[in-house]
């Protein structure tokens, strides 16, 4: 391909601006939606794998089968005995069961219902580890601290769920009792878990007695040697049998994290899927549209083709000009709705940030900007095809002529 | 005695048009000799332009022969005549039929390009070229910006880019008032007769044609008179 052919093909392309522009816009459109809809499913991708790797694929969660979150509906739980149960099933390695209590919170006035998670203070390490956030700020807390609590990351901040930060010290009014806030967890990315309190289990059977040796759900570690989603099967099986319950009648379900992350992953995959299609008709659309605007380019350059022809153009020629000339307006669309959609996706994940969304944080590899500028440039020059063969099969003789 | 360039024999072309034929050229001979400046005339109707076509390889007869340089072209494909059109055959048309999104010089080095010529060659040439045709200072004005005069001498260097044997002109001065028509024949016949390039000038204007060495007189489709012109203008 000769480089004066392109230089030709961009000259046609810059002087029909306007039918250009169109074009490129209507390939834009498309090329935004894939690139920002692409650039944030592969940001919570990443953030799954990041979640992974640092939990572990060795947990498995222990759940009471109920409506809404865990330990939000009092006719099912974990029962201790249940836990007790667990703990003794060859490749257990730890369990901890957790209490889930929705928790009224005041400070100067105004009044928050949050989530409160009883730990068993012993075993907070391995709550750390399976939540894969720590203690910030201050320290965890300890056997014995009835009225103390940890508080979730966005406690700190202004505005987030006090208009005022709450600070290290600062006794906090919970379920009408005094608590004293003794540290802060690391931010978690999501504004449930970030607006979290933690208790010891004597908190929690304190305020509420009614729930004690009743958990919303339990957190396994499988040993080192064990096969996690095995052990899973496992738990049910032998849970079921000491529970007496039928098979498929569980008041629990067992479950690995992996699986667990997997379902999440899948459920946002298809989502994410779902719109990348409907991206893609818009794109189809805009193919569409690039053959129609060719058609008409090669219509009124019906002559042109006719003097190139004259002047030795061979047919190759003709072909490789219109096909050019479709896949730069393409390339163009690409580029500009790459830039676009960057800048969309990095104000989204700004205020998704911002509102406490911190895992839909989009990414930008490498491989999916190159790949949607080839894409664009593709789809523009597939587009021209179809013209620029008409354009190729003209008869000099015909298409000088033509007028 | 001269060789023969261009040599129609008994070339026939036959157009469908629904139920019926026509036959624009019925058994057309032509011979054109190397360095010659030949006129084609004859009133609209007559074949001329179907004859042109032929003769510069942009139309296939339906039946004879044409050779160019001897070699039988009338079987070979698109892609092979574009090639030989590119090299062998100049053309000059009536429309000027420049690329308007091309400069002077750009629209020069176009058939060069399509012979592979390297840049700084295409472009060397193309500049000698305009200077010849006195646009030196027009190079990278666009057709539009140029004078129907100056569009037709652009033309007539972008016929010449790839020095070919023949220059085929077609109407070259029916676009232009007279005064600038004859600028263009005159530069016409200094090609003839300075480069010794074959012209052949299509026309159906007397005055224009009584520049050439021969006149050949088309009417239905077949030549009906021969005319040599001693003085040649």
């Amino acid at each position: 391909m000769n480089l004066e052919l392109i230089k030709y093909a961009l000259l046609n392309v810059r002087k029909r601006k306007l039918r250009s522009g169109l074009t490129v816009l209507s390939i834009l459109i498309g090329v935004t939606a894939i690139y920002a809809l692409v650039s944030f499913g592969v940001g919570l991708q990443n953030y799954v794998d990041v979640i992974a790797e640092q939990a572990g694929v060795d947990k498995i969660f222990l759940q009471a089968r109920g409506i809404g979150a865990p330990g939000t509906d009092p006719n099912f739980f974990i029962s201790k005995d249940d836990v007790e149960f667990v703990e003794k099933i060859n490749g257990v390695q730890e369990i901890s069961g957790l209490y889930m209590k929705t928790s009224e919170v005041k400070k100067d006035r105004q009044i928050k219902f949050v989530f409160g998670t009883g730990i068993d203070p012993d075993k907070w390490e391995f709550i750390e580890e399976s939540f894969t956030a720590g203690v910030e700020k201050g320290r965890a807390l300890k056997k014995g601290d009835i009225d103390k609590a940890v508080l979730g990351y966005n406690y700190q901040l202004e505005n987030k769920i006090f208009r005022k930060p709450v600070s290290l010290g600062e006794k906090l009014e919970i379920n009408g009792r005094k608590f004293e806030v003794v540290g802060f967890f690391e931010e978690i990315g999501n504004p449930q878990d970030d607006s979290n309190i933690y208790f010891t289990y004597g908190a929690i059977e304190d305020m509420f007695p009614e729930v004690k040796d009743k958990f919303g759900w339990a957190m396994v570690k499988a040993n080192r040697n064990t096969e996690p989603r095995a052990l899973a099967e496992s738990i049910q099986e032998k849970l079921r049998k000491h529970k007496g319950q039928e098979e498929g009648k569980e008041d629990f379900f067992v479950q690995t994290f992996e699986d667990a992350l997997q379902t999440f992953t899948n459920i946002i995959t298809v989502l994410n899927g779902v719109l990348v299609l409907i991206a893609l008709i818009s794109v189809i659309v805009a193919a569409v549209n690039t053959t129609n605007t060719m058609y008409t380019a090669v219509l009124e350059r019906t002559k042109e083709i006719g003097v190139m022809k004259a002047v030795g153009a061979r047919n190759s020629s003709i072909l490789h000009i219109y096909v050019v000339e479709s896949g730069i307006v393409g390339l163009i669309g690409g580029i500009m709705g790459v830039l676009l959609g960057f800048a969309i996706s990095s104000i989204g994940g700004a205020i998704a940030v911002q509102a406490g969304f911190s895992f839909l944080k989009p990414a930008f590899p490498i491989w999916l900007t190159s790949g949607s500028i080839l894409f664009a440039f593709t789809v523009g020059a597939i587009s021209g095809v179809l013209p620029a063969i008409r354009a190729s099969k003209l008869r000099p003789v015909d298409a000088l002529r033509y007028e | 005695m001269k060789e023969t360039v261009i040599h129609l024999d008994n070339v026939w072309k036959t157009y469908k048009m629904g139920e019926f034929e026509v036959n624009a050229l019925r058994g057309l001979n032509l011979e054109v000799k190397k360095g010659e400046l030949l006129a084609i005339m004859g009133p609209s109707g007559s074949g001329k332009s179907t004859a042109v076509n032929m003769v510069g390889a942009l139309d296939m007869p339906t039946r004879g022969k044409i050779l160019l340089e001897g070699h039988d072209i009338s079987k070979l494909s698109e892609s092979d005549l574009a090639q030989i059109r590119g090299k062998k055959i100049g053309f000059i048309f009536q429309q000027f039929n420049l690329i308007n999104t091309l400069t002077a010089l750009e629209n020069i080095a176009l058939p060069m390009v399509f012979q592979n010529i390297v840049k700084e060659e295409r472009l060397q040439r193309a500049k000698y070229l305009l200077e010849m045709v006195g646009l030196s200072d027009r190079m990278h004005h666009k057709p539009t910006e140029l004078s129907g005069g100056q569009q037709q001498r652009v033309a007539i260097a972008r016929a010449l880019s790839n020095n070919p044997e023949v220059v085929l002109a077609d109407e070259p001065t029916g676009n232009l008032d007279s005064k600038t028509g004859e600028t263009v024949i005159s530069f016409l016949q200094n090609l003839n007769r300075k480069e010794g390039k074959t012209i052949i000038l299509v026309t159906h204007d007397a005055n224009v044609a009584h520049h050439a060495d021969r006149i050949e007189f088309l009417k239905d489709g077949a030549i009906v008179k021969s005319k040599k012109n001693m003085k040649g203008g």
